[in-house]
C-alpha cells in the first residue's frame, strides 16, 4: 500500500528527515512512534504534500505509484486520508458545503458520480452516528469555536466519509480526554481495519494503542526509523522511555 | 447640484471621478433613511446592474433603534456606496458590505458613523476581492462625539487580490473626543490562507475549487446575520465570486 | 548605571515647572527679520558657502514661494508670518574651536542649566574615559563643538556639521542632499532648504559598526527664531549607527517655528538606528507660546537587507507635525516605527508614518502609542503602501490609544494602499482609558494618583520605550509622567 524508500526532507533547508525506510501492506495498521523533534508531523506532511516541506531525496508509491508525482488533492482522490494534528478553521464554510464539494471534487477526479445534496447529507449523518457526534455540529463553520477534542472527533467524521485506502493519523490522539480516545480509536477500528485498508498511525503516546492494536510498531528517531517491532515495543517505549529504546 | 468633486477631497481620494461625472448630473440626493427610538430596520442593498452605480444614503437612528444593513458592490465600471450614520442613545447599527471586481472597476464603500450620545454601538464589517485592475477602497471614519461614553464601534476591514494589478485601499478612522470608549478596528490585505488551501486540497478539492470555496466563505460570513429567508445578496455574492474567481 | 542616575539627575530639571524657561543673553549675530532671496544670500554667506551650495538654497527658495501650506492634518495652526521671524542667528563666530575654553563660558552655563547630562558635559570638557556618545551640541544654530572627533576619524567616521562638511565634503553634500527628501517635497522641507542654519552629517563608511552611539542636543535660544536644522545620515554598505536626538526649548510667549529635515540614505546591509525624545516647551496651560514642531524625516533604505529604526518619545511642543518614514526600495530591507506621542494641556499632535514598499520581500513594524491627556488632540496618520512590484511584503500595525479625562481627542487616521496580491498587511487598533480599576487598584498599593497614571501610562508605552537606548528610556519614562502633571484631576 505505501513504500517508502530513503526518505530525505527538509524543512526550511533544515534537514528533518534523514534516509526513512517504511514499508506499510495492505490491511495493516502501523504505529510510528517516537519522541518530539524526530520528524513524526514531518513525515505525515511530507506524505500529505504540505508546501514548504521539500523532498531531497527517496521515492515513496503509495498503491504502485509515484507520490510525489500527485498534487495534494490528487493523492486524497488516491484515496490518502492525512488527519491533521492541528485541524485548520475556516470561517464562514460550513463542514457540510466543505465535505460535499471536497468529496465531489475526488469523485470527479475518478469519473465516479457526484453526490447529491440529500444523499450526502445522509451519508455525512451516518458517520457522525457512529463517531458519536452531534450533526448539527456540521452545519458550523469549518472547526470554527470547535474544542481540540472535537476537531479531532470531526477528523474522523471525515475519514469515515472519505472511505480512504490509506490513512495517515498524525497525532490524532493529542489531547483528547478518554471518552473522545475511545470514540477516536473506534473510529480508527470501523472505518480502516478491513484487508484492503493501511493506517500509518502517527504518535508520541501509547495510550491510542489500547484501544487500536497496530500490526507494527516503528520507533522515528532523528529523521530514521530506529527499531521495529510488534505491538510490545510501544509497551516496551512506555517503560523503558525514548532515550532507552532509541538508543 | 454642487460641482463634481476632485479628488483632493478625501472622501473621494480613491474614486473614478470620470466615471462619476457620468452619472454626477443626474445623481438622486442621498437616500435619507430615519429610524424612530426602538424601531429596528432591516435592509439588504442589491446593485443595480448599472455599470456605474452610486448608491448614497443618510440615516438617523433614534434612541434605542437598531439597524441592519447588507450591501452588496459590483458594478463593473464604479460602484460606490455612501453611507453617514448618526447614532442617538443606545442605537445598534450594523453594517455588512462586500466589494467584488474585476477588470478596471473601482468599488468603495465610504461611511462616516456618528456617535453622538452615549451607548451606541456600531460595527462595520468589509471584505472586497479584487480580481484584474479592479480598485477596492473603504473609507471609513467613525466619529465620537464629546459626551458620547460607553460608545462601542468596531471596523473590520479585509481584503484579498486575485491578481497582480488589483489594488486594495483602506482608511479605517477613528475620531474620539470622549474617554469611555471602546474603538477597534483592524484591517488586513493578503492572499488566500496556506493552511486553509492545503487542508482542502488534503480533503481532495483541487485548486480551483478550493479557492472559490474559501473565497465564498471569505465574503459568505457577512451575510450570517440577515433575518429571514433572504439569501438573494448571498446568491448575488457568489455569482459576483464565480465571474472573477 | 552611574551615567543614566547623572542622566537622571539631569533630567530632574523638568520635574517640576518648566525650569528651562529661561534666556540667556549671549550676543546674537541676526539675520535680518523676514525672508527674501536676500535673507538666504545671507545666511548662504555667513556659512562661507560655495556657490552651488546658494543656487541649491535659493532653487528651494523660489520653489518655496510656489507652494502651499499643508492643511491636511488635523491640526489647528494659527497663521505664520514668515516674515516676521528671524531666519539665522548665531552665537558670536569665533574661529574654529580647538577647545572648550575656548567656548563661551555663557554657552557653558547654558549647557548645565538645561541639564545636559554630566556625562555629556564631561565629553565635552574632554574628560577622559567619559562615557562615549559622541555630541554635536546644536546652540541655537550654528554647532559649537563636537566632540570624540578623532575617534570617530579613526574609525572612518565622518560626525560634524552640515555647514562644515559642505566645505569639506562637497562632493558627499552635494550626492546625498536632497536626495532622500526633495527640495519640493513639501512646504516646510522646502523653506528648511532655502534656509537651513545648521545641523549634522554623519557618513558610516562600509563595514564600520560606529564605536559610539551619536547624539545631538538641540535647543532652541533666540527669540524669534526660527530653527531649521538639516540632519543628514549616510550609512554605506554593511555599517551601523546608533543616533540619538534629544532637544529642549526655554519658555516663551511666542511661538516659535521649528522646520528640521532628516535625511537617512542607507545602503546595501546597512543600519540605522534613530532615536529621539522630543520634549520642547509645549506652551502654558493654556496654550500659550510652545514651538511649532513641523518636521521631515525619511529615510531611504536603497540597499537590500538595510534596515532603519525610528524610535521617538514625543512629549513637547504645542504642535508637532512629523512623519519619520521609510522608503523601502532595497529587497529585502527593513522599516521600523515606534512611537509614543503624548499630549496634554492644549498641545496638538499629528504624527505617524509612512512605509512605502518597493523591494520584494521588504518588511515593517509600526508600533504607535498615543496618549492624550488635557484639551489636547493627538492624532496618529500613518501610510503603508505596497507597489505592485514589490513581492512578499510584510507589515504590521498596531496602534493604540490611551485617553485621560473627557476633555481630550485621540484619533487615528491609518492609510492602507496595496497593489501586489503576495503583500501581507495587518492593522490593528485599540483606544481605551485608564480603568478606576486599575487606579484604584494602585493607590491602594500606596501610590497616589499622580504617580499611579504615570505607572501605567509607562506601562502603556514599554513597547516602544524598550526601543530607546537605556538612558535614553531611562529619560523618557520620566518625561511620560512629568508631562501629565495636572491632568489628574
Amino acid at each position: 500500500m505505501l513504500k517508502i524508500e530513503n526518505l530525505h526532507a527538509t524543512v526550511a533547508g533544515k534537514a528533518i528527515l534523514n534516509g526513512l525506510t517504511l514499508t506499510v501492506p495492505a490491511g495493516e495498521i502501523h504505529a510510528i512512534m517516537g519522541p518530539n523533534g524526530a520528524g513524526k508531523s514531518t513525515l505525515a506532511y511530507v506524505l500529505g504534500g504540505r508546501p514548504g516541506y521539500e523532498v531531497t531525496e527517496g521515492s515513496v508509491t503509495f498503491d504502485g505509484r509515484d507520490l510525489f508525482a500527485m498534487e495534494p488533492h490528487e493523492r486524497a482522490a488516491a484515496g490518502m486520508f492525512l488527519g491533521f494534528q492541528y485541524p485548520v478553521e475556516i470561517p464562514g464554510v460550513s463542514y457540510l458545503q466543505f465535505l460535499r464539494e471536497s468529496l465531489n471534487s475526488q469523485k470527479r477526479a475518478k469519473g465516479d458520480a457526484e453526490f447529491s445534496g440529500a444523499e450526502f447529507i445522509k451519508l455525512a449523518k451516518t458517520q457522525a452516528a457512529t463517531l458519536g457526534m452531534d450533526a448539527e455540529m456540521l452545519k458550523r463553520p469549518v472547526n470554527v469555536g470547535f474544542s481540540g477534542g472535537e476537531k479531532k472527533r470531526a477528523e474522523m467524521v471525515q475519514m469515515g466519509i472519505m472511505d480512504p485506502k490509506l490513512a495517515i493519523l498524525d497525532e490524532t490522539d493529542s489531547g483528547l480526554d478518554i471518552d473522545a480516545l475511545k470514540a477516536v480509536g473506534h473510529g480508527i477500528n470501523e472505518i480502516m481495519r478491513a484487508p484492503e485498508k493501511s493506517v500509518l498511525l502517527i504518535t508520541h503516546y501509547q495510550r491510542l494503542l489500547d484501544y487500536v492494536r497496530p500490526d507494527r510498531v516503528h520507533v522515528l528517531s532523528r529523521g530514521k526509523i530506529v527499531r521495529s517491532g510488534g505491538p510490545e515495543l510501544a509497551m516496551e517505549l512506555e517503560r523503558e522511555g525514548y532515550a532507552e529504546v532509541a538508543a | 447640484m454642487t460641482a463634481l468633486p476632485t479628488r483632493k477631497l478625501e472622501a473621494f481620494r480613491y474614486a473614478d471621478i470620470d466615471a462619476l461625472a457620468s452619472v454626477w448630473p443626474s445623481l438622486a440626493p442621498p437616500v435619507r433613511v430615519e429610524i424612530a427610538a426602538q424601531q429596528k430596520l432591516q435592509q439588504i442593498w442589491l446593485p443595480s446592474g448599472d455599470d456605474v452605480d452610486v448608491r448614497r444614503f443618510d440615516v438617523v437612528l433614534e434612541a434605542g433603534a437598531s439597524a441592519n444593513f447588507f450591501a452588496l458592490n459590483t458594478a463593473s465600471r464604479f460602484g460606490r456606496i455612501e453611507l453617514d450614520v448618526t447614532l442617538h442613545e443606545g442605537a445598534e447599527f450594523e453594517f455588512d458590505a462586500a466589494n467584488i471586481g474585476g477588470g478596471n472597476s473601482t468599488l468603495e464603500v465610504v461611511t462616516t458613523v456618528r456617535h453622538v450620545e452615549p451607548n451606541a454601538t456600531s460595527r462595520q464589517t468589509v471584505r472586497s476581492v479584487l480580481a484584474g485592475k479592479a480598485i477596492g477602497s473603504y473609507l471609513g471614519k467613525v466619529a465620537v462625539s464629546r459626551g458620547a461614553d460607553g460608545t462601542d464601534s468596531e471596523q473590520s476591514v479585509k481584503a484579498m487580490l486575485l491578481a497582480r494589478g488589483a489594488t486594495a485601499n483602506a482608511k479605517p478612522e477613528l475620531e474620539i473626543y470622549a474617554d469611555d470608549v471602546k474603538c477597534a478596528h483592524g484591517a488586513t490585505v493578503g492572499e488566500l490562507d496556506r493552511e486553509q488551501l492545503f487542508y482542502a486540497a488534503a480533503r481532495g478539492l483541487d485548486p480551483a475549487g478550493a479557492r472559490a470555496l474559501l473565497l465564498e466563505g471569505f465574503v459568505g460570513g457577512l451575510w450570517d446575520g440577515i433575518e429571514g429567508d433572504d439569501r438573494g445578496i448571498a446568491d448575488a455574492a457568489r455569482v459576483a465570486l464565480k465571474a472573477i474567481a | 548605571m552611574n551615567d543614566q542616575l547623572t542622566n537622571r539627575e539631569a533630567r530632574d530639571a523638568i520635574a517640576k515647572e518648566y525650569e528651562w524657561g529661561f534666556s540667556s543673553d549671549i550676543e546674537q549675530e541676526f539675520a535680518p527679520k523676514g525672508l527674501d532671496e536676500d535673507t538666504v544670500r545671507f545666511i548662504s554667506a555667513k556659512k562661507g558657502e560655495p556657490e552651488w551650495m546658494l543656487d541649491w538654497r535659493l532653487k528651494a527658495f523660489h520653489a518655496w514661494l510656489e507652494m502651499e501650506e499643508v492643511d491636511w492634518a488635523k491640526l489647528d495652526i494659527p497663521a505664520i508670518n514668515y516674515q516676521d521671524a528671524y531666519y539665522y542667528a548665531a552665537p558670536k563666530k569665533k574661529e574654529a574651536l580647538k577647545s572648550l575654553d575656548e567656548v563661551d563660558p555663557e554657552i557653558l552655563r547654558v549647557y548645565e542649566k538645561l541639564g545636559i547630562p554630566i556625562e555629556e558635559q564631561k565629553v565635552l570638557a574632554g574628560v577622559e574615559g567619559a562615557r562615549k556618545v559622541a555630541v554635536d551640541a546644536v546652540f541655537d544654530s550654528v554647532s559649537v563643538a563636537t566632540t570624540f572627533r578623532e575617534e570617530l576619524k579613526a574609525a572612518g567616521v565622518i560626525f560634524l556639521s552640515i555647514s562644515e562638511a559642505i566645505r569639506e565634503y562637497p562632493e558627499l553634500i552635494r550626492k546625498y542632499l536632497g536626495s532622500v527628501v526633495p527640495q519640493r517635497d513639501n512646504y516646510f522641507a522646502c523653506l528648511n532648504s532655502a534656509v537651513f542654519s545648521d545641523g549634522t552629517f554623519v557618513l558610516v563608511p562600509e563595514g564600520v559598526r560606529c564605536p559610539m552611539e551619536l547624539s545631538t542636543y538641540f535647543r532652541i535660544n533666540a527669540e524669534n527664531t526660527g530653527q531649521f536644522e538639516r540632519t543628514l545620515i549616510v550609512a554605506e554598505k554593511g555599517s551601523y549607527v546608533s543616533y540619538l536626538e534629544g532637544c529642549t526649548a526655554p519658555m516663551r510667549d511666542e511661538n516659535q517655528l521649528h522646520a528640521a529635515v532628516v535625511e537617512i540614505y542607507a545602503h546595501e546591509d546597512a543600519e540605522v538606528k534613530y532615536s529621539t525624545v522630543q520634549n520642547w516647551y509645549p506652551g502654558d496651560a493654556e496654550g500659550k507660546g510652545g514651538i511649532f514642531n513641523f518636521v521631515t524625516k525619511r529615510a531611504l533604505c536603497a540597499g537590500a537587507r538595510s534596515k532603519v529604526s525610528w524610535t521617538q518619545v514625543e512629549t513637547g511642543s504645542a504642535i508637532t507635525w512629523k512623519y519619520p518614514s521609510c522608503i523601502l526600495k532595497g529587497e529585502s530591507s527593513v522599516g521600523e516605527f515606534y512611537s509614543v506621542a503624548l499630549t496634554n494641556n492644549r498641545q496638538q499632535a499629528d504624527t505617524g508614518t509612512k512605509m512605502v514598499h518597493i523591494g520584494a520581500n521588504s518588511r515593517s513594524t509600526i508600533v504607535s502609542k498615543g496618549i492624550s491627556a488635557g484639551r489636547s488632540d493627538n492624532t496618529y496618520r500613518g501610510l503603508v503602501r505596497v507597489l505592485p512590484g514589490a513581492e512578499n511584503v510584510r507589515n504590521f500595525t498596531q496602534c493604540d490609544s490611551l485617553l485621560l479625562g473627557s476633555e481630550c481627542g485621540a484619533h487615528t487616521v491609518p492609510y492602507i494602499e496595496v497593489r501586489n496580491p503576495t503583500a501581507t498587511i495587518e492593522h490593528e487598533a485599540t483606544t481605551s482609558k485608564i480603568s478606576e480599576d486599575q487606579l484604584f487598584y494602585a493607590m491602594a498599593r500606596g501610590l497616589d494618583a499622580e504617580s499611579a497614571v504615570a505607572l501605567i501610562v509607562n506601562g502603556f508605552a514599554r513597547e516602544v520605550l524598550k526601543q530607546l537606548p537605556m538612558e535614553f528610556a531611562v529619560e523618557a519614562q520620566k518625561l511620560l509622567g512629568i508631562s501629565l502633571e495636572g491632568s489628574v484631576g
